[in-house]
């Protein structure tokens, strides 16, 4: 596609979802949507390090949950505003991940996934070990990062004054659909800018791209520091939005959601982690009858999603394959309707 | 308790720990080795491991140690089926090393989803296990302990043996050192793969059983144990076996001396700190060789 499909695409289907406050005033399905813009806009920021970079980063959630905790933790012990505090989520979040960009330096591949996953895995730890009071309330302790039952009740966005209980909703659906919109405007222009086409050439061959004169070092961890900011944002706002946070979003099952997700979708392609984190939420979603088959569905959905689209439904749509099912079956089809006509007359 | 009770004491538990470690972390660094495949399924087959030993001797009344024949004859099941679910339609493909990680995962899901199905969230005793112990001075040493450390090097003699002297120990070599190369020998890849996942899958259900006899059985059981077998893996080096047992040892105690020096909740923050730090000294970990890739 060139860019101005992709440009009138994206338009579309931002008026598309902007326009289903209109079709439904349900708060479940418009909860559902919020979650839906969190999901996708940081796998769109993790798309661009793991697919774009190509460096196997397993910190993204981490990431986001600096955004998030920095922000409720301000929120929650100086009383700041959301608004502000969200914003100083994403420089928190912007310096966590420059800082992992520099650690992951020298290594490659398994080694960058397993240590970045050893980061993460520590600093949920610590928050669940968290447990020296730093001041009491009513009798209650009340520890810096709230231990494993996590912070709640700090504030939120303040849309329930401005817009009344009902609306409220609404405010941060429109709010979460900026973020997504502005997050995947800055992407594309990264995988469209000459700063994209340096990743790629790094991480299609670094050799000859360091010979080309591409500063890896300097790269990689400026694709950290950019994607860090709006993962740091949206952790923010999933902090505002829920009005709490806890050691929960750095479970392994959050994080291979979410890396499912994008590769379901497609690793490196712009549209990848749309079509990803909607398969899998639309997925999840149709079996939430099932109860405690719904893992268990959701897990084959995985399997069978990588061995029948290897490069993602976003590759698979793009390469020839589904062009030439389609003419298989516009072949087929002609074969049946001559067949059909031909029928009666015998 | 004197200094040398103490330390005593540290190393005796982390001898355990560190042989649960082992059995579980070579399984792993194999796959990478001769595969390249980061298997996030190894926790599953830990899990599957310890309940195959809770099913046979507590649902289907075997005697205890009936449980550990059963648990490897699951694993070897479950590692023909994990190779059959996924390596068997990615292996040599471009995305394979990604890929894989992912189909794993959704295998890993499936399990445990499976696992609380069939036995309810809740804890269960593992069976294989011994009472009592001997004091050595002042610290008890229990039967258990020295059960798991028997299991332990008997497991690792018998795969030192396996991939040294017999035929398909040199044909797996072979195939580590260079596939192509393996392949044009008349090597065959894929069945070189299978028994690889199936030697990995009953080391993985064997360290089960070891690993639920200390704590409890629990469809999560695996998690934890995996993600330290992990760093075990990539401290040492990915795919280094004499250097993964090593290390298995080394953070072992190490853990264990952190529990007894701090507290519990200590122990794998710092342990995880340790690590990121030899990362980023030795990025291809204490005992793996810079593969320097010639342009």
């Amino acid at each position: 596609m060139s860019a101005r499909q992709n440009i009138a695409l994206a338009l579309g289907l931002l008026v598309v979802l902007a326009a289903i406050p209109l079709l439904t005033s349900s708060r479940y399905v418009l909860g559902q949507f919020i979650l839906f813009f969190i999901w996708f806009g940081v796998v769109t920021q993790w798309n661009l390090v793991f697919g774009v970079a190509g460096i196997f980063s397993l910190a993204q959630m981490m990431i986001f949950a600096v955004g998030g905790y920095a922000s409720a933790m301000l929120a929650f012990h100086l009383q700041w505003a959301m608004w502000l505090t969200v914003i100083v989520g994403g420089c928190a979040a912007v310096v966590t991940s420059t800082v992992i960009g520099f650690a992951t330096l020298r290594l490659r591949g398994a080694y960058v996934a397993l240590l970045t996953l050893a980061i993460a895995a520590a600093m949920q730890a610590l928050i669940i070990a968290d447990t020296d009071c730093l001041s009491f309330e009513t009798g209650t302790c009340i520890t810096l990062t709230g231990g494993a039952s996590g912070l709640s009740r700090f504030g939120d966005f303040g849309f329930r004054e401005l817009l009344g209980y009902r609306s409220a909703v609404l405010g941060e659906y429109y709010l979460g659909l900026l973020l997504i919109t502005v997050g995947s405007a800055f992407a594309f222009l990264i995988i469209n800018s000459p700063l994209g086409h340096a990743f790629r050439a790094l991480r299609d061959n670094s050799a000859c791209a360091a010979a080309r004169g591409i500063d890896r070092i300097k790269y990689q961890v400026m694709v950290f520091s950019l994607a860090g900011f709006f993962s740091g944002l949206l952790g923010g706002f999933y902090a505002g939005h829920f009005n709490a946070i806890g050691p929960s979003i750095l479970d392994f099952s959050t994080l291979l959601f979410l890396l499912t997700s994008m590769i379901v979708g497609g690793v490196g392609r712009f549209w990848g982690p749309l079509a990803g984190c909607a398969a899998m939420m639309l997925f999840d979603e149709l079996l939430m009858g099932l109860e405690e088959w719904r893992a268990v569905g959701l897990g084959v959905f995985t399997v069978v999603a990588v061995i029948l689209f290897p490069q993602g439904i976003v590759g698979f749509l793009e390469s020839g394959e589904l062009r030439r099912i389609g003419s298989q079956l516009t072949g087929l089809s002609a074969q049946i309707h001559h067949f059909v006509k031909k029928a009666p007359g015998q | 308790m004197t200094v040398l009770d103490s330390v005593l004491q540290i190393l005796v538990s982390g001898i355990t720990l560190g042989g649960m470690y082992a059995v579980s972390a070579i399984g792993l660094a194999l796959l990478w080795g001769v595969m390249g495949m980061l298997n996030m399924a190894h926790g599953s087959l830990i899990a599957i491991g310890a309940y195959a030993s809770v099913f046979a001797v507590g649902y289907l009344g075997g005697t205890w140690y009936l449980g550990l024949p059963a648990a490897m004859i699951v694993g070897c099941l479950a590692g023909v089926l994990l190779y059959f679910a996924t390596a068997r339609w990615m292996v040599g493909s471009g995305q394979f090393e990604m890929n894989i990680i992912i189909a794993t995962v959704g295998v890993a899901i499936v399990v445990k989803s499976l696992l609380i199905i069939g036995f309810t969230g809740y804890p269960q005793r593992q069976p294989f296990a011994l009472e009592g112990g001997i004091y050595l001075g002042n610290v008890l040493v229990p039967y258990q302990t020295m059960l798991i450390v028997c299991v332990a090097i008997i497991l690792m003699m018998a795969l030192s043996w396996l991939l040294k002297a017999t035929r398909m120990g040199r044909a797996i070599r072979a195939t580590a050192q260079s596939q192509k190369a393996a392949a044009l020998m008349g090597i065959p890849a894929e069945r070189i793969y299978l028994q690889v996942m199936v030697i990995a899958g009953v080391l993985a259900a064997i360290s089960g059983v070891l690993i639920s006899s200390t704590a409890n059985t629990s469809p999560s059981l695996g998690e934890v144990t995996m993600l330290k077998v992990f760093i075990i893996c990539v401290v040492a080096g990915l795919g280094n076996i004499p250097g993964t047992i090593l290390i298995s040892f080394a953070l072992a105690v190490l853990e264990a001396a952190i529990q007894y020096a701090l507290s519990a909740k200590w122990a794998f923050p710092l342990l995880l700190g340790i690590a990121v730090m030899i990362l980023i000294w030795r990025p291809y970990g204490l005992f793996g060789a810079a593969r320097i890739r010639k342009v």
